[in-house]
């Protein structure tokens, strides 16, 4: 899995290639802990994203809350499979997700 | 004697060879550049000697008076004319005189032979000779070759009227001899040469005795040096590195076991800051090793304790099959293998009265401890809850509120929730972010049963969960299960996935519950090989009979 962020001032994107299972969701919740502090515009990018665990969508819950404090969360660009996850999983009703 | 044995192996003995070879190249050395100096001087003062006689010997003599003895000389060994000027010179009174002279300038000079000559060709033609031995001197008229050592000198000074640079030296009976020739100049031309023999007798004697002094000497000096350096060297250098290496074996040779020797080096070099250094070193390990220990022996209790954990939380699924031994209407079968010593997937079942049985699968977000703690909470709320009596929606609502309350770590489960009326067959379930169920009606396949989910337990306060109804008639076959079954990875990263399983479970479509899951777990193991495995695998297996009550039956 590969992280790469881009910051424009508040708005922060990060786009995420690979998978995002119990192994490498660590990593993304480190990056994600680490750079929220004062971003009002979140956005994951999920073009790259092959497949996503039930500990990649924790990591995407946490984030999901803490940016429900202090602005908004979008994820876009999720290919079918992931989106399948999210709606089997039931996280098409707690994300934001851009169609 | 041990000790002294000790010092003279290894390092020392190398060390000592090396000077020992060093002292020897020395001295040779020195011998060498020493006689070649001394010769080269010697040389050059006895040179020097033979010519200053030679020149003494020009001075004296007439030259108009020499030119034509020179003259009468060649002329007699050209033709052979002459004969008799040549035996009136010989007696004449000049030539005696001459002679005389020359003879006592020999003497005195301390010189093998002074002799004047003229060259013609290849011969040399003898004007006067001053040889002690009477039967080898030469006189007027007489002649010989000239000698290889001597020629070049000969031909060069006669020829250039320039003495010869270089040395004429040839051995005699008697020694060595260096020749000194002096070509004498008269009127632009060479008239005659003036040669003259010194011995260099006492040279090689010289040169011996100067061996020899210089051998003792430097055999003197290099014998102190010797057994300073080596004195030296053993105090210094041997001895502490020995004791050093001594001791660092005695460490690993005693169970790390640290003696005071290494503090008495006190060279104050780096031999001693290299004692020092190993002293430092070896309590360092040991206080690194009885740290390992600590932290091995608390490992250790903590991998006990999970274990101990992993029971409990074992023990917590109901395990016993047949479940229901008198229920006649289903049967059902349930498993659990967990990828680390605790897990976060659980199934559960019981009846909540005698006509509904509750059915739960669930996976919890995470791994290990925390995971664990939270699965049992999860359980124990979604049991306790169903005993009360309510739907399946209302059974979660009440679990997710209670997880969500300072849920820190964020965590959360996945959960298919499912009441069936036995004495019907209807089921209604509630899945939150669970695996699609898979069902098998009778005579048909194992097939997914997709409908909308709600998002997972603790996830978000206030989920109304949205419900299912289904409905299953006598040989039909239920089978739900965590994504550690679709998602167990063969080593080339492809999933076990939803396909292989269906097709798995069609295998035998009429199997118990236990042999469906045997079957599944068989294949997911053949699939994946050796590669590890991360997630929990969990299954529930669930068949309806159909109730005695039934028309159906």
């Amino acid at each position: 899995m590969t992280i790469n962020k881009t910051q424009d001032g508040s708005k922060l994107e990060i786009a995420i290639e690979g998978r995002l299972d119990t192994m490498t969701a660590p990593s993304l919740e480190e990056e994600v802990k680490n750079s929220l502090e004062g971003i009002k515009e979140l956005i994951f990018d999920f073009k790259g994203l092959v497949y996503v665990s039930s500990a990649g969508l924790r990591v995407l819950l946490s984030a999901q809350k803490t940016m429900n404090k202090q602005g908004t969360m979008t994820i876009k660009n999720a290919n079918e499979e992931v989106m399948e996850i999210f709606e089997v999983t039931g996280f098409v009703d707690i994300l934001n997700i851009e169609e | 004697m041990k000790n002294k044995k000790f010092y003279m192996t290894g390092l020392a003995a190398r060390l000592i060879l090396g000077l020992a070879l060093f002292v020897a190249l020395v001295t040779i050395g020195s011998i060498y550049v020493g006689v070649n100096t001394y010769r080269a001087s010697t040389h050059r003062h006895y040179n020097d000697v033979a010519y200053q006689v030679a020149r003494s010997v020009e001075l004296l003599f007439d030259k108009e008076e020499l030119k034509e003895w020179s003259n009468v000389a060649i002329e007699y060994n050209t033709t052979g004319n002459g004969g008799d000027r040549i035996a009136q010179i010989r007696e004449s009174e000049e030539y005696l005189k001459y002679l005389d002279t020359f003879t006592n300038l020999r003497r005195g000079m301390d010189v093998d032979d002074i002799f004047i000559g003229a060259v013609d060709g290849d011969e040399i033609c003898y004007i006067l000779d001053t040889d002690p031995m009477e039967d080898r001197r030469f006189s007027l008229g007489d002649r010989s070759g000239i000698e290889d050592y001597f020629s070049d000198g000969l031909r060069t000074a006669w020829q250039t009227g320039i003495p010869y640079n270089g040395y004429m030296i040839h051995e005699t009976d008697y020694g060595y001899t260096i020749t000194a020739v002096y070509p004498i100049v008269y009127e632009g031309g060479t008239i005659a040469f003036v040669a003259v023999e010194s011995p260099m007798r006492t040279l090689q004697s010289d040169v011996n005795s100067y061996i020899f002094t210089v051998l003792i000497i430097v055999g003197i000096i290099s014998v102190i040096l010797f057994v300073l350096t080596a004195l030296i060297l053993v105090n210094l250098l041997i001895r502490p590195i020995k004791t050093i290496s001594h001791e660092a074996a005695y460490f690993v040779d005693n169970k790390n076991e640290i003696s005071e020797n290494l503090k008495k080096i006190k060279n104050h070099d780096e031999i001693q800051v290299l004692a020092e250094s190993v002293l430092k070193m070896e309590i360092g390990i040991n206080e690194y090793i009885s740290n390992l220990t600590k932290v091995t022996a608390e490992k250790e209790r903590i991998g006990a304790e999970l274990n101990v954990a992993a029971k409990i939380q074992a023990d917590m699924l109901p395990g016993i099959f047949p479940a229901f031994p008198e229920r006649k209407e289903f049967d059902l079968y349930a498993s659990m293998n967990p990828a680390k010593e605790v897990g976060g997937d659980f199934y559960d079942f019981f009846m909540i009265d005698d006509d509904h049985i509750g059915l739960v699968i669930a996976d919890v977000s995470g791994k290990g401890v925390p995971a664990a703690l939270f699965m049992v909470i999860a359980k124990t709320l979604i049991k306790n809850r169903a005993l009360l009596g309510g739907s399946p929606s209302e059974v979660l609502s009440y679990a997710n509120d209670q997880l969500g309350e300072g849920n820190e770590a964020e965590l959360f489960v996945t959960v298919w929730f499912a009441i069936i009326e036995i004495s019907t067959g209807k089921g209604i379930a509630a899945n939150a972010g669970h695996e699609h169920p898979a069902l098998r009606k009778k005579d048909g396949t194992f097939e997914l049963i997709k409908y909308r989910h709600s998002p997972a337990v603790a996830t978000m306060p206030g989920i109304n969960f949205k419900e299912h109804e289904f409905k299953l008639d006598p040989g039909d076959s239920l089978y739900v299960y965590t994504d550690g079954v679709t998602e167990a990875t063969r080593s080339d990263n492809v999933l076990f996935g939803t396909d292989r399983m269906i097709a798995s479970l069609n295998k035998d479509p009429d199997a118990d519950p236990r042999t469906m899951l045997d079957t599944v777990r068989n294949d997911i193991d053949e699939f994946v090989g050796d590669a590890p495995q991360f997630d929990d695998i969990t299954m529930l297996g669930f068949k309806y009979m159909g109730s005695e009550k039934s028309p159906l039956t």
